[in-house]
């Protein structure tokens, strides 16, 4: 019980309520003591309920009465099933004021123990600060501008948006250039110069998107860059500079690719006029976002540019509305105009169509002036092979058998020399290709190792990454909870508890086994006692059939008869003496008992008390009623 | 005719497919420039992780006719740690039966005694006497492989039937020197239809228009473009979109012949395109005629036509034709275009 008390003291304690240090169980409580704790824990469990209850007792009588009526309403408002009333607080009886405390005490860790967790850190808790800021604006409902309120105007109004404006922030920091150093200038004009982040961009409220706009895009930059060093990166089996010096000649291959097919169709549009933008969008679109070269714009359309020059040019001068012309003389003008811009156009579409028929004209004589010309080259060199073996037979002539014989023996001469010398080259050969074989195998083979042992370091780089992760995670949660624990209540000794709890538990099977015990003792006895009882009327009623028979005839026999029914009788009274004392016993023990509950709820101050509260409301009322008559 | 014809072969290469997978340059005579070099290993199939198996390949690169034969070499051998080797042979004419025969020889050659050495001396006999004894009964002979044969081996039959009347168009283009580009997947395919289409304009018998099997490489393209018109065959299907290299484009799989915007306005065809057109498919679909019998045919009614053409040239002072010229005898416009760009092709044109 003291265990319990203590327990509950501590709580009403945390709760607010003014325990005395001497006060060590529920026993000692006064009437205003439990009113004030039973209170405090309403106002606790429940603020609505408890707002309207005081926590000390008023002096009058019938206000007190009152309020402890009130009181005990409320409790089973909250859910306390057992039987309350005024009397439960005015003339309080320990059992009663404990269950109630206990459960009004039960009733409170649940809903304190959030406000009483301390939190962690001062980094989380402005995490959770600004989390329940965002969550209070987010529940707020969007309403439209004639309907809302002076609290919306902070979130919903146009004056708190801004769009959302990039504009490039130059940072002085070296991401990727890690081996190259600044120059001095530059590293001078970062120190000096160049204003702070929050001053660079020209609208301020572009400074946040900006910052975020870059700090996004270098994350991403970077990670995107971390990903494909560790996917193919590696793979290549490159220093960094060279995979990347690789990946920029093949990037500018494809740009050059695009731009020729993309150029093409421009030229053939050289006479459709204004299709150069059609044809840029389409570039762009195809190769999604390369930079526009200008010289597409540019390609072809010299004739449309001239074109829409002359007529720019010929407009201004010819249109000059003077104020002092009439109206038809205007319209004169500008009939002349429109028919001599007309003329102009006609013999602009005349030149055109002359020039295009030159053109193809040119290209086609050039084609066959190429063609020719090639030709030409091609048989010129023939004929200079053909000169030249003609030039020697020429000078072999004279002597043409033997000449011949001699070429021929030459021919063979050499024939055989080529033979020879192919032979030698062929020995010198045969080794060293065979070694170049045997190399490149070992090489493979390696290449086949190197590759397994990179697999590896990618696992294991995983695997260190994963570690890392999860230790830091478990460094964070380990402070936490440190600091969760320092900052406990250190009064309350959990482990003692539980120390106290486990004994009790062990003290209950103890018993438990005693009490078994004892039952399985008992049983045995009573079956003995039923056994022998059975065995006894079983050896009486056999006893007296015999004698009976025999008494008939014997004088002895009939008294020894007697004398047997007698003891028989005897012996049954005195059984039913011991069973009647045991019971008598076990009455005495309950009335023992009750007497010391009786004993333990004081009635008997509580009567006189009631007595006396009686009294002094009778003069209350007494008091009350002369005061209304009075007035 | 042997020792002219002899004095055609240029070259003799080996490349070789060792159990590395490396596919490398190992022997030639007498040399090779590195350019070419670079092109025939990426001609030879071996340099392709073994997806396809030509046995024969050949085609053009500066004005050089190469002939690759490729051979799998079987268990048990003289050859060590080979697994696959080719032998090119460069040559200034176009005859790749001759050179496939040849090929073939040397390649047993060089398979039984494992040793180029053996291999060259054919080659050198072969080179200096025109002759050379093969493995097989007989011996190879030079003055067997006509040139002729090459030009007519191929069947101007089986094209004129996969296209039709289309075939015109191809008759046009190669008649103004235009530049048409064949794409097929395969390269057997390729080669068997490129060789016959400088057939259709037999006059010239120019059969170094014909580059059969290109690359989309710059080296091969670059070559590509110093010729004005041309009959080129690529495996690469990206081909269709280098507009900038055609003027006529053939899809042999699909049998769908187009021709490039730019190329519209010179190849527009009129009456007697059709006529010829007729004739063509006529020719082609008579069972009797042989297939150089057609081609005859053909060159026939072409001779025709440059016999106007030239009796035009002659009616205007020094024998050049002019636009003008053509327009007087008020031609319907497409024949009159034709006729113009025909002009210019022959050389016959007034600058």
């Amino acid at each position: 019980m003291e265990e319990v008390d203590n327990i509950l003291i501590h709580a009403l304690k945390e709760v607010g309520t003014e325990v005395n240090e001497d006060t060590s169980s529920v026993k000692q409580f006064s009437s205003e003591l439990i009113v004030e704790a039973v209170v405090r824990c309403i106002r606790v469990i429940e603020p609505c309920l408890g707002s309207a209850l005081p926590t000390s007792l008023p002096p009058g009588m019938s206000a007190r009465f009152r309020v402890c009526t009130s009181l005990a309403q409320a409790c089973q408002d909250i859910g306390y099933k057992g039987e309350i009333g005024y009397q439960s607080f005015l003339y309080s009886t320990e059992p009663e004021i404990r269950s109630l405390l206990m459960f009004l005490v039960e009733k409170l860790p649940r809903e304190s123990a959030e406000a009483s967790d301390q939190p962690p850190g001062k980094s989380v808790v402005l995490q959770r600060a600004i989390a329940a800021a965002i969550k209070a604006q987010l529940v707020v409902p969007w309403l439209p501008p004639s309907c809302r309120l002076p609290l919306h105007s902070e979130t919903q109004s146009p004056g708190a948006l801004h769009r959302f404006h990039v504009q490039p922030l130059s940072l002085p920091h070296c991401t990727e250039e890690a081996g190259k150093k600044q120059l001095k200038e530059v590293k001078d004009y970062h120190r000096d110069i160049l204003p702070p982040v929050t001053a660079q961009p020209s609208h301020h409220a572009s400074l946040v998107t900006s910052i975020l706009e870059q700090h996004t895009a270098e994350l991403s930059a970077s990670q995107e860059g971390y990903n494909e060093w560790n996917s193919q990166g590696l793979l290549s089996r490159l220093k960094p500079q060279e995979y990347r010096s690789r990946k920029l000649t093949r990037l500018r291959k494809r740009i050059e690719e695009q731009m020729r097919s993309a150029a093409l169709p421009s030229l053939e549009s050289a006479f459709g006029g204004p299709r150069a933008t059609s044809d840029l969008s389409e570039v762009l679109q195809a190769f999604r976002g390369s930079a526009p070269s200008d010289h597409i714009l540019t390609k072809g359309s010299n004739f449309t540019h001239t074109q829409k020059f002359t007529f720019t040019q010929t407009l201004p001068s010819s249109s000059i509305p003077s104020s002092h012309q009439s109206e038809s003389d205007i319209q004169h003008c500008q009939q002349e105009e429109q028919v001599s811009l007309q003329l102009h156009f006609q013999h602009l579409c005349s030149d055109v169509d002359q020039l295009a028929a030159d053109m193809k004209h040119m290209t086609v004589t050039n084609a066959q002036v190429l063609d020719e010309f090639k030709q030409r080259e091609l048989k010129n060199s023939e004929k200079e092979d053909k000169l030249q073996v003609k030039k020697k037979t020429i000078n072999l002539l004279p002597d043409s058998d033997n000449n011949l014989l001699k070429l021929q023996t030459l021919v063979e001469a050499s024939a055989k020399r080529v033979v020879n010398l192919a032979s030698q080259w062929e020995k010198r050969r045969t080794p060293l290709i065979n070694e170049h074989r045997r190399l490149k195998e070992i090489c493979s083979k390696q290449d086949l190792e190197s590759s397994k042992k990179l697999s590896e370091i990618t696992s294991l780089h995983d695997k260190i990454r994963v570690s890392t992760e999860e230790a830091k995670k478990k460094e964070e949660i380990h402070k936490q909870l440190v600091t969760e624990l320092e900052n406990l209540p250190q009064d309350v000794s959990r482990s003692a508890y539980t120390q106290r709890i486990l004994e009790i538990v062990s003290n209950i099977k103890k018993q438990k086994e005693e009490i078994t015990k004892i039952l399985s003792d008992t049983k045995e006895l009573q079956k003995e006692i039923n056994s022998l009882t059975g065995k006894l009327d079983r050896t009486f009623a056999v006893t007296d059939e015999l004698v009976f028979k025999d008494a008939k005839k014997d004088e002895s026999v009939r008294k020894s008869y007697k004398y047997l029914a007698a003891l028989h009788e005897n012996c049954y009274q005195l059984i039913q003496t011991i069973e009647y004392t045991g019971t008598i016993l076990r009455e005495i023990r309950d009335l023992e008992e009750q007497i010391e509950t009786e004993n333990g709820s004081k009635t008997v101050a509580n009567l006189e008390r009631i007595l006396n509260d009686y009294k002094a409301i009778r003069q209350e009322n007494s008091a009350l009623a002369a005061k209304v008559r009075e007035g | 005719m042997a020792a002219t014809e002899t004095q055609f072969m240029l070259s003799v290469g080996l490349i070789e497919k060792d159990v590395n997978g490396d596919t490398l340059w190992v022997w030639c005579y007498p040399s090779v420039g590195s350019d070419l070099r670079q092109v025939l290993l990426s001609k030879c199939c071996l340099t392709r992780d073994g997806r396809d198996f030509h046995t024969f390949v050949f085609g053009q690169f500066c004005r050089t006719w190469y002939y690759i034969t490729t051979v799998e070499v079987q268990e048990p051998t003289a050859l060590n740690k080979v697994t696959h080797f080719s032998i090119v042979v460069t040559a200034k004419d176009f005859n790749p039966e001759k050179y496939a025969a040849l090929s073939r020889i040397l390649c047993r050659m060089y398979i039984k005694h494992g040793s180029p050495v053996k291999m060259m001396e054919a080659y050198v006999t072969v080179l200096t006497k025109g002759i050379c004894q093969s493995d097989e009964n007989g011996s190879f002979l030079i003055k067997d492989y006509d040139v002729r044969k090459a030009y007519l081996a191929g069947s101007v039959k089986d094209v004129v039937s996969q296209f039709g009347m289309e075939t015109i168009i191809l008759y046009t283009a190669l008649m103004l020197k235009k530049r048409i580009v064949v794409h097929h997947p395969r390269i057997e395919a390729l080669l068997e239809f490129t060789r016959v289409l400088p057939s259709l304009t037999w006059h010239r018998k120019d059969w170094s228009i014909l580059h059969p099997y290109v690359h989309l490489t710059d080296a091969e393209l670059e070559d590509l473009k110093k010729c004005p018109g041309y009959v080129a065959g690529f495996v690469d299907p990206e081909v269709s979109n280098r507009s900038d290299l055609f003027d006529v484009y053939v899809n042999l799989p699909d049998s769908v012949i187009t021709v490039s915007q730019s190329a519209k306005e010179a190849m527009a065809m009129g009456k007697l395109h059709k006529d010829i057109g007729h004739l063509i498919v006529q020719s082609a679909e008579d069972a009797e005629r042989s297939d150089s019998q057609v081609i005859k045919e053909i060159s026939v009614k072409t001779k025709e036509i440059l016999a106007n053409l030239a009796a035009l040239a002659d009616e205007c002072e020094d024998s050049k034709i002019t636009l003008e010229g053509l327009k007087q005898h008020h031609f319907p416009p497409a024949t009159e275009n034709f006729l113009f760009h025909l002009a210019a092709a022959e050389q016959l044109l007034r600058i």
